[in-house]
């Protein structure tokens, strides 16, 4: 009997499940240090153009506290969920870790990657969220500070980000960083031709 | 690297339709015309099917417009819950790849069925949920059956890419 191989896409789909489960226990375990990092970056890119600097980001049972120095002391503090931000960290670990030998040196450096860039479109996300809540949330005070043009980049900024991006991100991340996995388990026989032409390609004089 | 060698690479080559594909496609569903010839009557359309599933399955549910009701329960269908979002994904990851457009076609045609499904046995499921254990609805509607979607879509669309994507639409 053929034993199938360990790239083939029944067996990445045969873990997929696993894989999920492993994606969910490991983001509630990073959870609190991801709301951190998440937040620790908005607030310095936010910082960066903001004169003054009156932004403070504070994590509160995963959601973050926008809190700004030249608030009055009696307004309420908006807030933005962070679970909605970063679950999608979930969907690519599941995604790689159902790719074969998901602990080898090479896939574990893959993971990190991916695991970096989807970490920078979350602090994107949490940015826009924020500077669109500046922009349209605050009532005479955005209207004085924030022209229309600004609001609808804001807004479309946070729109692209937010559910298209948090939902295509991670396949896109994992796709980019295993193409050639990915490619071997659909498409075994073009990329072992792609593979030798390119060789080919290479070794001629 | 020029930018052409960049385009001859198939990985950044799909990366790149596949990134357009959508860009473009959230943007014409955000425009206003859109989203309210198309868009809402399509969530309210989700709305009613969730609602009709429902009194099969023997729950009192009346519809009214996107909001799906009982008298033990209440759902608001938004732009996000109408696997809209999950299809257009799915349609750009469908159309960057190269195939044979007949292989496309099966591919939206088929997985946008799916992914219809499977929603509905989503919307289904968080009702029963919000009844029947309410203080898991929020853990449940955000975090595991979105990721059970979009890895869902993502399974779908490894399926399609190794049963049809043959190697005929394959770039040379």
């Amino acid at each position: 009997m053929k034993t199938p191989a360990i790239g083939t896409p029944g067996v990445f789909l045969r873990r997929l499940p696993v894989a999920l489960m492993a994606g969910v226990m490991l983001w509630l375990l990073l959870r609190p240090a991801v709301d951190i990092a998440v937040a620790g970056l908005a607030q310095t890119l936010i910082r960066a153009f903001e004169h003054p600097r009156v932004t403070r980001l504070v994590v509160d049972d995963h959601r973050i506290q926008v809190h700004r120095s030249d608030f009055r002391s009696g307004s309420g503090i908006p807030t933005v969920s962070l679970a909605e931000n970063n679950f999608n960290l979930i969907v690519l670990l599941a995604l790689c870790l159902a790719l074969p030998r998901p602990f080898s040196r090479r896939q574990l450096e893959r993971l990190f990657m991916g695991c970096c860039v989807l970490y920078l479109t979350q602090t994107l996300n949490l940015v826009f969220h924020i500077k669109t809540l500046y922009a349209t949330g605050l009532g005479e005070w955005s209207r004085q500070f924030y022209s229309d043009f600004a609001r609808n980049v804001f807004g479309f900024g946070r729109y692209l980000t937010d559910l298209p991006g948090r939902f295509s991100f991670p396949f896109v991340i994992w796709l980019g960083f295993n193409w050639d996995l990915v490619m071997e388990m659909v498409r075994p026989n073009v990329e072992k031709k792609t593979r030798t032409a390119s060789k080919a390609k290479k070794t001629r004089p | 690297m020029s930018l052409r060698q960049i385009w001859d690479r198939p990985d950044a080559r799909f990366l790149i339709v596949f990134l357009t594909i959508l860009g473009s496609s959230f943007t014409v569903i955000a425009l206003n015309p859109v989203n309210d010839a198309f868009v809402l009557p399509y969530t309210a359309f989700v709305a009613r099917a969730s609602g009709a599933a429902l009194r099969v399955l023997g729950e009192p549910a009346a519809v009214t417009g996107c909001v799906v009701s009982s008298p033990r329960f209440a759902v608001t269908i938004y732009n996000g819950c109408n696997a809209l979002i999950t299809s257009l994904i799915f349609l750009a990851g469908i159309l960057a790849f190269p195939a044979r457009w007949a292989a496309k076609l099966i591919g939206i045609v088929g997985g946008l069925v799916v992914i219809q499904i499977l929603n509905l046995v989503r919307i289904l499921s968080l009702f029963y949920i919000g009844i029947y254990l309410p203080d898991y609805f929020n853990d449940a509607h955000i975090y595991i059956w979105q990721s059970l979607i979009i890895i869902a879509g993502v399974a779908l669309w490894v399926v399609w890419a190794q049963r049809f994507a043959t190697e005929d639409g394959a770039p040379q």
